[in-house]
């Protein structure tokens, strides 16, 4: 079930009344089970069984890695986990990435061998809720927290609907204390969390679907046939596609588990805003990105080793994150480009660049080469194999396929317009905190601009594109 | 930096006026744009998209009579009256599968794979539409259902056909960001449709409400594009790249179910290119004898009788009429049972 449906929002209708009618807190937190069930089953109601049952097996093995005293035992739950919950994702999603691969590496040394197709279908959202049960197991094991005996409250922690299908990744001790104790709609939380949801439909409807996908469509659709400009508009409509559609979604989440009393953790904080790329990853995505620090990163040891080591580290861990999002090699020369990026702006940062230099006019033109890098990355990102993506990204700089401006269609005026604008309203809050402006908004004012979303949301039907992070 | 978003670290604060506020302007703004767009000429139409179709390819394997699927471009879609075909067929369910502008080899390949299905196929294609190349056309609609078609989206294209036939804001065209491109672009208002789509994904055109001339300038553009009057493809290649489409034929036929394939008659220039590019005794009447059931509209006196404004497509005026007599022609080779 996706947020900019009507089946949605009958969803969420009837979701919120049922709760607040229910009195005890155990009652609401199996109905919010059932409910965040019936949410995910609504792609694919097989896929529960596998959702279910990765639940179980998890809980089942946190609780063994907690009464192991012997680290060894301890030592090979945490295995079985990894294997189990990394085996699954790699046979849903990685097999046909791996044997094609296989088959490829076999031809070269002469062998001939055609990899089977399995035409696997992924099950929504596999990727996310594998980070939360393998972060909520790894931290048991590292003993940070001992492991819940209830089921029910570990399940809807990895269940919870809004977050369950693209995250934000949340960890078991941001959620066990609001799990734990009764929660409620308030009015502030319900109003807040409607805000929010018109806010990320927005986003999703408006800008990415009607405004950037058109433009960022037509050109990696027909990349050979692009001049510079075209190219340029294209890479940027693309910029604006992929984070008004995973920042919308993020919105939406966050917005209705408000509405039900939930707090989540911000996923982004005005990434196009950044002043270098150690700061993007600090505003993009941010569940992931620390995901990948505490678990990943660290687990190499982190900046420990020294520098040589350091950047190993940093490489392997943006490589694993862009692999993360898709099996295809496109998506890891993505991640490997912003691990180099973060590589060497952390050289140039112990041995060149001097924090006393930093002054305002240094930052903001940082915070240009940042969007600028950032932006040229999303052209691996978006193709849908490494050719076109080289293609694509030979045409970024073609001096043959100049183009004058004037050659910009109107589609593409609009979406580079739109993106410019995005750029400056995240300029300007960055360094703020979106509710907290939500609620200083004079009332009238805010049902004004509130009003006016809504009714740009309600004026922009379309095809209802499938969120893209759904497909990781 | 702030890690999470709260609700409990304001006051409580009386929301009643942001909503009232809200409501009222959102109502206002979109009642208005309504007002607008229905001012000048313009009525609800429904539009078509995979979900729409994925509504359709539900009922073959639902429905409790034999399933007639309708397979092919924008003629079958607007030429057939499926109120009528389901008063003149009751024992069949009619169901329009067909997309347009797109040839359906891809749905029949998709029905024949479908080992439940034992329902009847009516196959609208001309020998273009045969082509190899174009095999796959339809592939994404058949994609669609099968990877991304669920119960929730179901549920959200029935209430959003509801919204289309009774709002002309819910038509993509009239969208913020359309209405922003056609003003930046410096284009020309829209023109109000002069065709109705129906939920059942079949439609109307009515070419009184269009220019006829300019209707068929277009196809006599895309015949003139050509730059030649040679198929793009020898009969024997073509004939030969038509195996796969035989050996659907004749799975679905071995479950016990049927397929006929049918050419819907054209007029004009159209006729005349298509009879001159695919020769019938080069191509479709090899292809004919290849298949248990094949009908040529345009050499059946019946159906080439009806003319088409455009040279391609039927005015929704003769529809009932044209319906019935295909259902005569088709009933009368035994191939349907009335």
């Amino acid at each position: 079930m996706q947020f900019d449906s009507f089946t949605f929002v009958i969803f969420f209708a009837i979701a919120l009344a049922i709760y607040n009618a229910l009195r005890g807190w155990n009652a609401r937190k199996w109905f919010l089970l059932s409910a965040s069930y019936v949410f995910y089953s609504a792609w694919n109601p097989y896929f529960l069984i596998l959702l279910a049952a990765s639940t179980t097996l998890d809980f089942w093995i946190a609780q063994r890695i907690d009464r192991a005293n012997d680290r060894r035992v301890r030592k090979l739950w945490i295995s079985a986990t990894l294997i189990v919950n990394l085996g699954v994702l790699a046979l849903f999603k990685y097999n046909q990435f791996v044997l094609d691969n296989v088959a490829h590496a076999l031809s070269l040394v002469g062998v001939q061998y055609v990899a089977p197709r399995f035409d696997i279908v992924l099950p929504i959202g596999i990727s996310f809720y594998t980070f939360h049960s393998l972060s909520y197991c790894i931290d048991v094991y590292r003993r940070k927290f001992a492991p819940t005996r209830n089921w029910r409250d570990y399940a809807l922690y990895v269940a919870f609907f809004p977050q369950l299908v693209a995250g934000p990744i949340t960890r078991f001790t941001q959620m066990q204390p609001q799990i734990e104790s009764p929660r409620e709609t308030t009015r502030d939380g319900f109003s807040l969390g409607c805000a929010l949801l018109i806010l990320g439909l927005f986003e999703k409807s408006v800008l990415a679907d009607s405004i950037f996908a058109p433009a960022a469509d037509s050109f990696f659709n027909g990349v050979a046939k692009n001049g510079i400009a075209a190219s340029w508009s294209g890479v940027l409509a693309f910029s604006g596609q992929i984070f008004c559609d995973f920042a919308g979604y993020s919105t939406c989440a966050i917005g209705t588990a408000l509405a039900f009393g939930f707090r989540l953790p911000i996923n982004f904080l005005f990434p196009y805003a950044a002043i270098g790329f150690s700061d993007f990853w600090r505003r993009w995505h941010i569940s992931l990105s620390t995901w990948l620090r505490d678990y990943l990163y660290i687990s190499l040891d982190g900046n420990r080793r020294g520098e040589f080591r350091t950047y190993v580290n940093l490489m392997l861990t943006m490589l694993i994150g862009g692999l993360w999002h898709g099996a295809a090699w496109t998506f890891v020369i993505w991640g490997g480009l912003h691990g180099l990026y973060l590589v060497v702006e952390r050289a140039i940062r112990e041995h060149v660049w001097k924090p006393a230099w930093v002054s305002r006019t240094s930052s903001f033109a940082y915070g240009i080469v940042t969007l600028f890098f950032v932006a040229l990355a999303w052209v691996w990102f978006r193709s849908p194999d490494v050719v076109t993506a080289a293609n694509a990204f030979s045409h970024l700089f073609s001096l043959e396929a100049l183009a004058p401006l004037a050659s910009f269609g109107a589609t593409q005026k609009l979406a580079l317009g739109t993106f410019f604008a995005v750029v400056c309203v995240q300029c300007v809050m960055r360094n703020r905190e979106l509710t907290q402006d939500i609620q200083r908004v004079p009332r009238a004012l805010l049902g004004i601009v509130l009003g006016i979303l809504l009714a740009l949301i309600v004026m922009s039907p379309g095809d209802n594109h499938a969120f893209i992070y759904f497909q990781f | 930096m702030p890690s999470s978003i709260s609700s409990s670290d304001a006051h409580e604060r009386r929301w009643w006026p942001t909503w009232l506020g809200c409501v009222i302007v959102a109502a206002g703004i979109v009642i208005g744009a309504e007002w607008y767009w229905r001012h000048a000429g313009y009525v609800p139409n429904v539009r078509d998209s995979p979900q729409l179709w994925s509504i359709q390819r539900d009922r073959v394997d639902r429905t409790r009579k034999i399933p007639l699927a309708l397979l092919g471009a924008s003629r079958i879609e607007f030429g057939i009256d499926m109120k009528l075909l389901r008063q003149l067929l009751p024992n069949y369910e009619p169901i329009m599968l067909a997309q347009n502008g797109r040839y359906p080899l891809a749905v029949l390949r998709d029905l024949a794979d479908d080992e439940n299905f034992r329902g009847t196929v009516l196959c609208d294609i001309e020998p273009t539409g045969l082509y190899k190349k174009y095999t796959d056309v339809q592939q994404p609609l058949v994609d669609y259902y099968r990877r991304q078609w669920s119960p929730s989206w179901h549920v959200h294209r029935l209430l959003l056909n509801a919204w289309q036939k009774h709002a002309d804001v819910a038509n993509s065209d009239f969208s913020v960001a359309a209405a922003l491109v056609r003003l930046i672009a410096g284009d020309p208002p829209l023109r109000p449709d002069y065709f109705r789509f129906r939920t059942d994904r079949s439609g109307d055109i009515d070419y009184t409400r269009t220019d006829v001339e300019a209707a068929k300038n277009h196809f006599r553009e895309l015949i003139n594009r050509r730059g030649n009057l040679h198929a793009d493809v020898e009969p024997d290649q073509w004939l030969a790249d038509l195996e796969p489409v035989i050996e659907w034929t004749r799975r679905i036929e071995a479950r016990g179910g049927h397929v006929i394939f049918y050419q819907s008659p054209t007029s004009g220039q159209v006729r005349v290119a298509e009879h001159v590019i695919h020769p019938p005794e080069l191509y479709w009447n090899r292809f004919a004898d290849r298949v248990p059931a094949a009908l040529d509209g345009l050499a059946n006196p019946a159906l080439s009788a009806f003319v088409e404004p455009d040279d391609s497509h039927l005015d929704f005026r003769d529809k009932p009429a044209y319906t019935r007599a295909l259902v005569d022609e088709l009933v009368q080779r035994g191939w349907l049972q009335k």
